[in-house]
């Protein structure tokens, strides 16, 4: 059964934009969506095992050719290729057949508590 | 056996002369041979053509009888496609008026001296590449004529073809159905950029290596990054002579830079390789010796969508022509129907069989 697991303060969150934190062996990230919404997923990314978690959260833009167009959809993107993650599903956006492992994260009070 | 690419060669200028507007007779008369269109600089060191076929001093192919006797007779040809030879170079010419007018003119030869006289035979239609809009009038013009089944761009260019100045082009092959061919040649000649991507080569063997081939991918990673597939659903593409080896790893790197790169092109919502399997042929003349190592190279082809994406062209009469017996030899078994007829029927359609089957 998963349990809760404190792994630092909303206010570490909002001065790095992310904490990381070491879990049951693993280092699991929490970010913050672009939208105040705090995500939990694991520091790794599938591609080259690159510290996933410090990359940049924005806002994925798609369009017709010639014009480019906000999504509304906040996508976390590898600091090493650039390659973009769902924050709620884990899944490599333009490479489905690559996914991270994503937490049930909770706020109480001050403490981030995340699900592993 | 469909043949994609066969060149018909002018052998008296003022027989191409004729079909000019009198007002420009004068002008296309003074350039010569060239009929004005820009010279290469990099020339083969004997001959561009085939040694062994004899025409009385003429350029080789330069009337239907010897195209019927040298090669769709002995080849078993059932339809073979003219690419218009030198004058693909039209769209090169720093003139698009003067340009316009030649390709006009090669059209109307092309109908009258070749089609009219030989069932087997199709046509390409040459325009102006450097003014969009009198290329995409003269698409529609010859279009009406059925025996013309692509239209023909050429592999040099002042910039690669996705950038939407050519979307024109594009868009009345599409509502004529017709496929864009694009044939390797002209690059670093007239207005077009120089070959091979590190500014102009020394030889004509570097040239022949690197230009036709680097223009090709220039023209395809174009195409696809600009999404002109996506905006036009129905457009098919054919990549003529540029080779193929280098096929699975170009596309291959691109699928790549997709990944990490989209935003730039936020457009393409699958991958590129996807696209080009989908919208992209290519022909197999002049299929790269392998050095005893084909199955390595039609392994690859296979991950890059071949055979679906292959088509014979025989490049006639050039020197570097394919001998479809050669290619038979050479090709696995499962590929042979697909790549010598059964994919260019699908690409050209109708227009193949009419009028010989009408």
């Amino acid at each position: 059964m998963p349990e809760w697991v404190d792994v630092g303060s909303v206010e570490d969150v909002q001065r790095e934009g992310r904490l990381v934190a070491r879990v049951n062996g693993r280092e699991v990230g929490v970010v913050s969506d672009g939208n105040g919404t705090l995500r939990g997923i694991r520091n790794r990314c599938p591609h080259h095992g690159g510290p996933l978690c410090l990359g940049r959260v924005g806002e994925r833009v798609e369009g017709e050719p010639g014009v480019y167009a906000l999504t509304g959809r906040q996508t976390l993107r590898c600091p090493w290729h650039g390659w973009e993650f769902d924050l709620q599903t884990g899944l490599c956006v333009d490479e489905p057949s690559l996914r991270t492992a994503v937490y049930q994260v909770r706020v109480e009070g001050d403490r981030v508590l995340i699900q592993a | 056996m469909i043949d994609c690419d066969i060149h018909p060669q002018i052998g008296d200028p003022e027989e191409l002369i004729s079909y000019i507007d009198p007002a420009q007779r004068e002008w296309f008369r003074a350039q010569g041979a060239s009929l004005g269109l820009p010279g290469y600089s990099w020339v083969h060191p004997s001959s561009w053509f085939r040694q062994d076929i004899d025409q009385n001093g003429h350029p080789p192919a330069a009337d239907v009888d010897t195209v019927r006797r040298e090669l769709l007779d002995p080849s078993g040809t059932d339809a073979g496609v003219l690419n218009g030879d030198d004058a693909v170079l039209v769209s090169l010419m720093p003139s698009p008026y003067r340009a316009a007018q030649l390709a006009r003119a090669h059209n109307e030869w092309l109908r009258e001296r070749w089609l009219d006289a030989e069932p087997r035979l199709r046509a390409s239609i040459l325009c102006p590449a450097q003014d969009p809009q009198a290329a995409a009038a003269e698409i529609r013009r010859v279009a009406e004529d059925e025996r013309f089944v692509q239209v023909l761009l050429c592999g040099g260019a002042d910039r690669p073809y996705g950038e939407p100045r050519y979307l024109p082009i594009f868009e009345a092959a599409v509502e004529c159905g017709l496929p864009v061919a694009i044939h390797s040649g002209g690059e670093g000649m007239g207005i077009a950029a120089p070959p091979g991507g590190a500014g102009p080569v020394t030889f004509y063997i570097e040239w022949h290596t690197l230009g036709s081939a680097c223009s090709t991918m220039s023209h395809l990673v174009s195409l696809l990054c600009h999404g002109t597939f996506e905006r036009l659903p129905a457009l098919k593409v054919l990549l003529i002579e540029g080779g193929i080896a280098w096929l699975p790893g170009m596309l291959w790197r691109l699928d790549t830079n997709w990944r990490a790169l989209r935003s730039e092109v936020p457009w393409l919502d699958r991958k590129p390789s996807e696209v080009a399997r989908d919208h992209v042929r290519f022909s197999t003349q002049p299929l790269e010796h392998t050095d005893g190592h084909d199955e390595t190279l039609f392994e690859m082809l296979e991950a890059a969508g071949a055979p679906d994406n292959l088509c014979f062209a025989s490049d006639y009469p050039h020197w570097d022509f394919d001998d479809p017996d050669f290619m038979l030899d050479r090709l696995p078994d499962a590929w042979r129907a697909k790549v010598l007829h059964e994919n260019a029927a699908e690409l050209y359609g109708a227009r193949l069989a009419l009028p010989a089957d009408a």
